[in-house]
């Protein structure tokens, strides 16, 4: 099985293939949807932590909207 | 008098750019910023020492002055807290193992209840709703005020003369409230029962005096008072430890181990060394004592009338803008040098609002925490709800905090507001 941080990563990719671009709100509302990988504290602290890792690597975009940051997944990592 | 820029230049962090940012850190309720002075003391531990220490352990000359010096950092904590005696000073990981060592050794049986508050630190409630759990005892909960704040009655209420502990926390990590643990402690004792309580954010604030206060068991966070990580402290009154279970046994903590008839016969030591199984973290303590030589050096009076003045600032700053609800008392003479705020729209996520200040602002990073600060039970009861992802913003201060950092953090929260639906 993949690690903590890992699994967050995918649970962010896998959200945002559900919804892009998609605001830190609404991908929080969504993590119920993928319960094995979005793992951590209710709060999002560890999805955040991945959304920002995705996002200094190039994979996702992430932009201040008047709602808070808007992620956009721009490509998909290979993981496997 | 003391010289807060000179204070200020003990912590390296703050003089470097980060990404080309100057930082503002408001996060010292996670955990408070090391001075150089505290790893002066772990480097010289790991420098020049690195032998282990401690009870029965090797006698030779690194050993004996790292026994020496971390009983030397043993004295330095019960001074710092007006223990009576060092040997009510153990040595833990951090408060929360101090917490579970109370909660699991105390002798607790059924018909017994066990009193806390929903304003409890999830390190301060879980080990005894635990405990509860395996004894059958019950677990009654004193519920904080909308506010936050303590109610002495409601202590009175829920307190008799079956109740073995109360626990609580002196000063809130998420409303800030400073309960009222004299009195609580003296109705207490009226019925015979044991106060706990967590000092994690009160202790590196304002003087502690566990004497004057007639505590029986604390609990301190030493890296949230400039320590290190890694290490905590448990305070109790030596006759009550002595009473108390071992909480984990191996070596250091036994006086022999016969084999006689074939069975082995621990002889257990007395406190504090019966509850510090194993070899020990020698760097932590010597760091934990530098950091307390270091706060005393300020004065904690210095420290909390410092502190006063700027949460005050940081309170009333963020009130007046009338676009966030805060958390805990209004009154700023209750409360502890934190605020913790949500806008009152709810359009934005509490780790947006973390990360704009982390990186949105120009020429600034402003550190903030945010979440549930491990206290879901009171948010849950006051309507914010942690499963749905509703959190707050949490800024918190200490002693390397200015009165500038406050101005250019009350601008950048009101343009915040702005930019906000
Ligand atoms: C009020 C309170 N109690 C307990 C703890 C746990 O402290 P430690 O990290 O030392 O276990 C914290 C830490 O945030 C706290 O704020």
């Amino acid at each position: 099985m993949s690690n903590f941080k890992d699994r967050n990563i995918k649970c962010v990719i896998e959200i945002l293939k559900k919804q892009n671009p998609a605001t830190t709100k609404e991908i929080l509302a969504m993590r119920d949807l993928f319960p094995d990988l979005c793992a951590g504290c209710t709060s999002g602290g560890d999805v955040m932590l991945a959304g920002k890792e995705l996002a200094e690597q190039g994979y996702v975009e992430k932009k201040w909207t008047s709602v808070g940051f808007a992620w956009k997944l721009l490509k998909e990592p290979e993981i496997e | 008098m003391v010289v807060w820029e000179r204070i200020r230049r003990d912590f390296p962090v703050l003089g470097q750019l980060y990404d080309g940012k100057s930082l503002i850190y408001f996060d010292s309720a996670c955990m408070a910023l090391k001075p150089v002075q505290v790893w002066e003391a772990m480097e010289y531990y790991y420098k020049y020492l690195g032998a282990c220490g401690g009870a029965g352990r090797s006698t030779h000359s690194l050993g004996s002055e790292t026994s020496m010096l971390t009983e030397d950092a043993r004295n330095k904590m019960a001074s710092f807290i007006n223990a009576e005696s060092p040997n009510e000073i153990i040595w833990t990981r951090n408060a929360t193992e101090g917490l579970n060592l109370v909660a699991a050794t105390i002798p607790l049986s059924k018909d017994e209840n066990v009193v806390t508050t929903t304003l409890e630190h999830h390190s301060g409630m879980l080990p005894f709703y635990k405990r509860c759990k395996e004894t059958g005892s019950e677990l009654r909960l004193v519920e904080a005020k909308e506010d936050g704040t303590l109610d002495p009655a409601d202590f009175e209420e829920k307190i008799d003369d079956k109740t073995k502990i109360v626990s609580f926390v002196h000063a809130s990590n998420l409303t800030g409230t400073v309960a009222p643990l004299e009195e609580v402690i003296k109705i207490a004792h009226e019925h015979d029962a044991l106060v706990v309580s967590d000092e994690a954010q009160f202790a590196p604030h304002q003087k502690l005096d566990v004497r004057d206060i007639d505590v029986d068991f604390c609990v301190l966070s030493v890296h949230k008072a400039c320590g290190p990580t890694g290490i905590g402290v448990l305070y109790g009154k030596y006759d009550l430890l002595k009473k108390l279970d071992m909480y984990m046994v191996g070596g250091d903590v036994i006086e022999d181990v016969v084999y006689e008839g074939g069975e082995v016969i621990p002889k257990y030591l007395p406190p504090p060394h019966k509850f510090e199984a194993g070899l020990q973290n020698y760097g932590g303590m010597l760091g934990a004592g530098a950091a307390v030589d270091y706060l005393q050096e300020i004065g904690m009076k210095n420290v909390h009338n410092r502190e006063q003045t700027f949460s005050r600032k940081l309170l009333e700053g963020i009130l007046e803008l009338e676009k966030f609800e805060v958390l805990g008392p209004l009154d700023y003479k209750q409360r502890a040098a934190l605020v913790s705020f949500r806008p009152e729209s709810d359009a934005v996520n509490h780790l947006d609002i973390t990360e704009y200040f982390n990186e949105m602002i120009p020429n600034y990073k402003i550190l903030m925490r945010s979440g549930n600060m491990c206290v879901h039970p009171f948010q849950y009861q006051i309507g914010i709800n942690p499963g749905k992802g509703e959190g707050v913003v949490r800024a918190s201060l200490y002693i390397y905090n200015t009165m500038n950092e406050i101005d250019i953090f009350l601008t950048e929260l009101e343009n915040f507001a702005k930019v906000i639906d």
